[in-house]
């Protein structure tokens, strides 16, 4: 089964971020996504940004992923 | 016509489209069932639901038309506006409402 680490290694494998969590029961995950590439975009383009890291794993493996994503600096102000 | 512009079609002859898994009297889905419920909480009416689970073409065909891998997905006036995240989050943000203000 899907762990919520393995999740979690996928998405830092292939995004740069500063800062990830993820929690799931091995079918829906929610994860915090803290990165740099998210600047000057909008929400739809950071979650695209997330889903295109995760390419094929997205349709394969996850079944559900909810989302957070946030800059550098809005996860600061946190 | 193809599944793209068939989809075009629903989404700029619609002010609100929400492509879901079931109906909004029986969402299949935890995350459509939160999508209607939003949309309802705003109090966005004419609501065109397409349910993809009854088609298999606007299923797959949505996820390409976006560049968004998951369902439910809103649009208004033709724009994709986001999945069920985002729907939350523009929701307690008061920014969903201002979209639905006439």
């Amino acid at each position: 089964m899907l762990t919520p680490e393995t999740v979690k290694s996928y998405i830092k494998e292939s995004l740069a971020c500063d800062h990830v969590e993820v929690v799931g029961d091995g079918q829906h995950f929610e994860a915090v996504i803290v990165s740099p590439e998210f600047r000057d975009k909008n929400r739809v383009q950071q979650h695209q940004i997330v889903y295109r890291a995760l390419g094929d794993r997205m349709r394969e493996e996850i079944h559900a992923l909810s989302m957070r994503t946030l800059t550098p600096e809005q996860w600061a102000e946190q | 016509m193809d599944t793209q512009e068939v989809i075009r079609k629903q989404v700029t002859d619609n002010p609100v489209v929400l492509y879901m898994k079931g109906t909004p009297d029986a969402p299949m889905c935890g995350f459509s069932a939160a999508a209607v419920q939003i949309l309802e909480a705003c109090g966005a009416d004419n609501v065109a639901t397409v349910n993809v689970l009854a088609d298999n073409d606007i299923r797959q065909g949505i996820k390409e038309f976006s560049q968004w891998p998951t369902i439910p997905q809103l649009y208004v006036n033709g724009e994709f506006i986001g999945g069920a995240d985002i729907m939350r989050e523009m929701y307690q943000s008061g920014e969903l409402h201002k979209l639905f203000q006439k």
